[in-house]
């Protein structure tokens, strides 16, 4: 007498059809959550530690300011000088009027220079500011 | 005689089988392009800009001010006396407590002051102290008062401890000018 292996007679595949639907949302939540203009970076700059810092959840309100080692300032895509950051910041802000402007400023830098910037960022009336620095270890 | 065959019918359905590995590409490709990092930093408002001949002398009494100077030479003066930055935060504490509940014209203001060839770095460090010192009071005083986190505290609570109790008020002073 051979013995029959018990077995259900339900199938036994895993169901693949709707598989890329859960893939599509996957890929619909990467694609909502991407923010996708790089800037490309023309100055070198590194930067300080700090303890108590927060962080910027909304990246789309953020505009940035570098400030390099050998003091060149870029704002977004290009080098700029002083003067030229109140008006730019200025139609900034008309644009985007809650905008958040990151400072990333190198840690050897003078304070004149930070200075002149806030300066300018009060002139353009963008006066919400965010030092960027890393966490210390 | 001849039967005539019946053509085969074509198969009319678009095959679907490899469309999981299309959309697999693509959510690679924004898997890989999506930048996670936030950015992090100290954040902080500017106040409003006034024309040098409207601004006005408003006077603040000494208790109410914290005078935090940085020289070129990265001393750092609180209130007249020498002090190292890491002790910033502990001298600066008590102070922000005896303030708790003072109306809010009563507050502490912390009023830092740079030369123009200040090291940006030392600015940011006690800047990080003062943000830290009041950052741990507003910990404990939630603590205290509603028994949770700050972090966990209702919206109607946070502003409670943030706004009205231990509002945070950074004054930066303008560089003098050097002539």
């Amino acid at each position: 007498m051979t013995f029959k292996k018990k077995r259900a007679n339900s199938k036994q595949e895993i169901p693949t059809a709707s598989m890329p639907d859960i893939i599509f949302m996957l890929l619909l939540f990467f694609m909502v959550a991407t923010t996708l203009r790089e800037i490309d970076v023309y100055v070198k700059f590194k930067l300080p530690e700090a303890v108590a810092i927060q962080k910027i959840e909304n990246k789309r309100l953020i505009s940035y300011i570098w400030v390099g080692k050998s003091g060149k300032i870029q704002l977004n895509d290009n080098i700029v000088k002083v003067e030229d950051i109140q008006e730019i910041m200025y139609q900034k802000r008309v644009e985007l009027p809650n905008v958040i402007v990151s400072l990333r400023i190198d840690k050897e830098s003078d304070m004149g220079i930070v200075h002149d910037i806030q300066q300018a960022l009060r002139k353009a009336d963008a006066r919400r500011i965010n030092y960027s620095s890393m966490l210390k270890q | 005689m001849v039967q005539i065959k019946k053509k085969k019918e074509i198969d009319a359905s678009i095959p679907s089988a490899g469309m999981s590995d299309i959309v697999f590409l693509l959510l690679l490709f924004f898997l890989v392009s999506t930048t996670i990092d936030v950015d992090t930093g100290i954040g902080l408002f500017l106040p409003e800009y006034v024309p040098p001949e409207e601004q006005e002398f408003v006077p603040l009494s000494k208790d109410r001010l914290a005078a935090l100077n940085i020289n070129e030479n990265g001393d750092v003066l609180l209130d007249g006396e020498i002090i190292a930055i890491p002790q910033i935060s502990e001298t600066l504490k008590p102070r922000i407590e005896s303030k708790i509940n003072l109306p809010s014209k009563r507050k502490l203001v912390v009023s830092v002051k740079t030369d123009r060839r200040t090291n940006y770095n030392l600015y940011i460090q006690a800047l990080d102290q003062i943000k830290f010192s009041y950052a741990e009071v507003q910990e404990a005083y939630s603590q205290q008062t509603y028994g949770k986190k700050l972090a966990d505290l209702t919206p109607e609570e946070s502003k409670i401890v943030t706004r009205e109790k231990i509002p945070i008020i950074i004054s930066i002073a303008e560089p003098e000018q050097i002539n």
